[in-house]
C-alpha cells in the first residue's frame, strides 16, 4: 500500500509517497515500519515507543490521532501522515 | 505599583488641550493593563450609541504593566474604541517601539478624544506634549509619513504610529501602522484616528522604569531563552514564521479558499507555504524586547514586483492573499502585503472584501459595468492589487467595498449576504470553521467580530486531541483559551511566544512580580479576565448587540464543505446554539448572553452598570 507522509518541524518534506507491504495496518503497524525506515526524519517525533515527543503531534489525514482511534486508527492506501511540532496562531 | 505609572495623557483634539488622567493601583490590580484597562475605560468613558467617527468617540492606546520590561514579547500596546466597522467593542493590537517610548516618557497610555480642525500629528516627549499641524503629511502614506515625522522631529529613534491614506478617507477597515511594517491591523482603528484628523504619534522618552526586582528579571527571561533553544516549536517558528500555520490549516482542511468555498488548496503549497516563504526570506527579525526572532524579511525574487521587500507575509496575508483568491504568486502577495502597509489597510479584512466581490463576479450578481471597468476573477492578482488602491482612496467601486463586506453585501443584495463571511461586521481571518466548530464559536461569541486572537482553537482542534466536528466541550475549550489571552493581551505581551516556548500563567505570575512586586496566581489572573470579558460583554450589550449578533455566515452554517478532511461538514444552527448556551453558562451569562446577578456580584462588578 502506499502512504502520504508530511513533516513539519526545522526541516520540512512535504507529501512523500510511501510504500509499505501491510495490509490492513493500524497506525501502530505502520509507525513501527516508518520508525526503522526513516529514523533519521521521525525520531524528532516519535519516542522509542510510538509515542510522540513532546511538542509534537501525528496526524492521520488532518486530524489529531488522539482525536481518532489513536494507535488502533486503522491506515488505508492513500492516506495521510503528518508529523508536525506544535505550530501555534498566525 | 510599579511597572506602570499611574497616569494616561488625555488629550483634547478639538480645544487643542491636553491633561493627566491618573490610573489608580487598585484598577491596575483589577483590570492589569492592556485589555482590561481599555475595557474598564472604555465603558466608563464612552457614552452609549456614540457614532464611532463622531468626535465624541475616543480614541486608547494602553501599554500593559509588563510595557517595556524585558520580558519577552512586552514591546506591545493596544487600541481601544467603538469600531466604525461593527459599532461595538474594539481591540486591536500592536508591536512598536511607540509603546516602549510612552512607558520611559512616563505614561501608561493615550486618550484620544475630538477632532483638530486641521490636519495634525502628537508629539510627546521629555520636553512635554504638543499637538503639531501636519498639513504637509496629510496624503501621505504611512511609510512616508514615519520617514517625514522622524526627520522633522531629527529623532530617528522615536516610535511613530500613523494612518496612510485608508485612515484619512475613514475606510472601515484602516489601520493603524508603527515601525512600517507592524498594524493594529482590526476593527477600522485608523478610521477613528482619521476621523480625528489625527496623521500621527510621535514619542520619545529617556526615562527608565522603575522595575521591583531586575535581577529576577533577568533570571526569568535566561531561563525562558533556554527554554526557546530546547523547543523545537520555537525552533520552528523562528526559522518559518506564522507562514508554517498555512501547512496545518492546509492539512486539517481549514485553509479558506476561493472566499471560504473550500478547505484546501494544493497549489499553495511549495509557493505561498512555509517552504514557498522560506525561499525568499532574506533575513530574520525579532520585535523590540523580544528575542524570538519569528518575523521574516521577505523579497519578491521573480517578475514585475522582483526586489520589493517586506517584513511579512504573515500567514493572514498569505491565507486572505492567497488561497482565498487563488493566487499562489508569493511576489503578487508580498506586493499586496507591501500595499497595504503603505496605504494602512488590514490585511485580513481587505483580502476577505476582495474575496467576497470575486465570487460575486463569479455568480453574475455584478458586472464591470457597476465596477468602473474593473474586473475581479479569482486568480487575478493584477486586478485585487489594483481593488486595494480603489479600496484606501474610496475611488469608485472602492468606496463600497471601505464599507466592509457586510455593507458590500448589503448594497449588492441578492442573498450575496450568504457568502460575505463576517460577524458583526468583522471580517473573518484565514479560518474555515466548517472543518473545526470551536472556531466557529470562538467567532461567533468574540465581541469584536471574527477574532482570530482571542483564542486559536486549531491547536486544540487540529493539532490537539479535541474533535474537531462536535460540539461537545468547545464552550469550556474557548473560554479557557479566550481567558488565558485575556490575560496576555492585557498584562500586555504577545500571545506567541507563551505558545511555543512555551510560556504559561505560572512563568507570567513569575514575571508580574519580578516588573511590579505584586504577586497575582494563575487562578487570580483567570477570575480578572472572567471580569474584563463580562464588562466587555455589558458595554456591547449597551450597545444595542443581543444573542442573535453572536451568529455566523450563511455559508458556515449550512452550506457543506465541498472538500478536504471535513469534506461534507457544516455547523447548522441547532450545534451553534449548543456551543453558544453551553460558552455562556460557563462565563456565568444568562440564555440571552446576560450577566447574571451572580457573576456581576462575583467579578465585583455593580449591578447598575448593566443599564449603564
Amino acid at each position: 500500500m502506499k502512504i502520504i507522509i508530511n513533516i513539519f518541524g526545522t526541516e520540512i518534506s512535504l507529501k512523500q509517497e510511501i510504500s509499505l507491504e501491510l495490509t490492513s495496518p493500524t497506525l501502530k503497524d505502520v509507525l513501527m515500519a516508518l520508525k526503522n525506515q526513516y529514523k533519521g526524519q521521525l525520531e524528532r517525533f516519535i519516542k522509542d515507543d510510538l509515542s510522540p515527543v513532546e511538542g509534537s503531534v501525528i496526524l492521520v489525514n488532518g486530524r489529531n490521532i488522539w482525536s481518532l482511534d489513536r494507535f488502533e486508527t486503522k491506515i488505508h492506501q492513500g492516506d495521510e501522515l503528518t508529523f508536525t511540532v506544535l505550530v501555534a496562531g498566525g | 505599583m510599579k511597572g506602570t505609572h499611574g497616569k494616561l495623557l488625555e488629550v483634547d483634539l478639538t480645544q487643542g488641550k491636553t491633561k493627566d488622567l491618573p490610573i489608580s493601583e487598585q484598577t491596575f490590580r483589577r483590570y492589569l493593563g492592556g485589555r482590561g484597562l481599555g475595557a474598564r475605560l472604555l465603558f466608563d468613558l464612552l457614552p452609549a450609541k456614540t457614532d464611532p467617527l463622531s468626535p465624541e468617540n475616543v480614541l486608547i492606546f494602553l501599554t500593559g504593566p509588563l510595557t517595556g520590561s524585558m520580558v519577552t514579547g512586552s514591546s506591545k500596546f493596544v487600541v481601544v474604541t467603538k469600531s466604525p466597522l461593527t459599532h461595538g467593542w474594539c481591540d486591536s493590537y500592536s508591536s512598536g517601539r511607540i509603546a516602549i517610548e510612552l512607558k520611559k516618557v512616563g505614561y501608561d497610555g493615550i486618550v484620544i478624544w475630538g477632532r483638530s480642525n486641521h490636519p495634525c500629528y502628537l508629539k510627546i516627549d521629555d520636553g512635554g506634549i504638543e499637538i503639531r499641524e501636519a498639513d504637509g503629511i496629510w496624503g501621505k502614506d504611512s511609510f512616508e509619513t514615519e520617514r517625514m515625522i522622524k526627520e522633522i522631529e531629527k529623532n530617528p529613534s522615536a516610535g511613530v504610529s500613523s494612518i496612510g491614506p485608508a485612515g484619512e478617507n475613514l475606510c472601515k477597515f484602516a489601520s493603524i501602522n508603527s515601525d512600517l511594517y507592524r498594524q493594529a491591523g482590526r476593527g477600522g482603528v485608523g478610521a477613528v484616528m482619521g476621523s480625528k484628523r489625527l496623521k500621527a504619534i510621535v514619542v520619545k522618552g529617556t526615562k527608565g522604569m522603575d522595575l521591583h526586582d531586575r535581577k529576577k528579571l533577568t533570571e526569568l527571561n535566561r531561563e525562558s531563552y533556554q527554554r526557546a533553544l530546547k523547543s523545537q516549536v520555537a525552533q520552528a517558528r523562528m526559522k518559518y514564521g506564522t507562514p508554517l500555520t498555512l501547512n496545518i490549516t492546509y492539512t486539517g482542511g481549514i485553509l479558506p479558499t476561493k472566499n471560504f468555498q473550500f478547505g484546501t488548496w494544493e497549489k499553495a503549497l511549495e509557493k505561498i507555504d512555509s517552504v514557498g516563504v522560506y525561499k525568499s526570506v532574506k533575513s530574520h527579525k525579532s520585535c523590540i524586547s523580544c528575542f524570538v526572532h519569528c518575523s521574516l524579511i521577505t523579497e519578491a525574487s521573480e517578475g514585475k514586483y522582483k526586489g520589493i521587500t517586506v517584513e511579512g507575509p504573515e500567514y493572514e496575508t498569505l491565507g486572505m492573499f492567497g488561497s482565498n483568491l487563488l493566487i499562489d504568486s508569493l511576489p503578487t502577495i508580498i506586493q499586496a502585503n507591501v500595499l497595504c502597509d503603505k496605504l494602512g489597510l488590514d490585511t485580513i479584512s481587505t483580502g476577505n472584501v476582495i474575496g467576497f466581490i470575486m465570487e460575486c463576479f463569479e455568480r453574475g450578481l455584478i458586472s464591470a459595468n457597476q465596477t468602473e471597468g474593473l474586473e475581479l476573477c479569482f486568480g487575478d492578482g493584477e486586478a485585487s492589487l489594483t481593488a486595494i488602491e480603489l479600496i484606501a482612496n474610496r475611488k469608485g467601486f472602492g468606496d463600497i467595498l471601505a464599507e466592509g463586506v457586510r455593507a458590500a453585501a448589503d448594497h449588492i443584495g441578492e442573498d450575496s449576504d450568504r457568502f460575505a463571511m463576517h460577524v458583526k461586521g468583522l471580517e473573518f481571518p484565514a479560518y474555515e470553521p466548517r472543518g473545526a466548530f470551536g472556531s466557529g464559536l470562538s467567532f461567533a461569541v468574540s465581541p469584536r467580530g471574527a477574532c482570530h486572537r482571542r483564542a486559536w482553537p486549531p491547536a486544540k482542534e487540529i493539532l490537539g486531541g479535541y474533535p474537531p466536528y462536535t460540539v461537545e466541550g468547545k464552550a469550556e475549550m474557548i473560554k479557557e483559551l479566550y481567558d488565558e489571552n485575556c490575560v496576555l493581551h492585557s498584562l500586555l505581551v504577545c500571545d506567541m511566544p507563551a505558545k511555543f516556548i512555551p510560556l504559561s500563567l505560572d512563568d507570567y505570575s513569575n514575571y508580574f512580580h519580578a516588573v511590579t512586586g505584586e504577586w497575582i496566581s494563575k487562578n487570580d489572573f483567570l477570575a480578572i479576565a472572567g471580569r474584563i470579558e463580562t464588562l466587555i460583554r455589558m458595554f456591547n450589550l449597551r450597545e444595542g448587540f443581543t444573542r442573535k449578533d453572536d451568529t455566523l455566515p450563511y455559508r458556515t452554517l449550512f452550506e457543506p464543505l465541498p472538500d478536504g478532511p471535513a469534506k461534507g461538514q457544516f455547523i447548522g444552527e441547532e450545534n451553534l446554539n449548543r456551543m453558544i448556551d453551553d460558552y455562556y453558562a460557563c462565563r456565568g451569562w444568562d440564555s440571552a448572553g446576560v450577566p447574571t446577578k451572580s457573576t456581576l456580584q462575583k467579578y465585583e462588578l455593580p449591578n447598575e452598570e448593566l443599564n449603564g
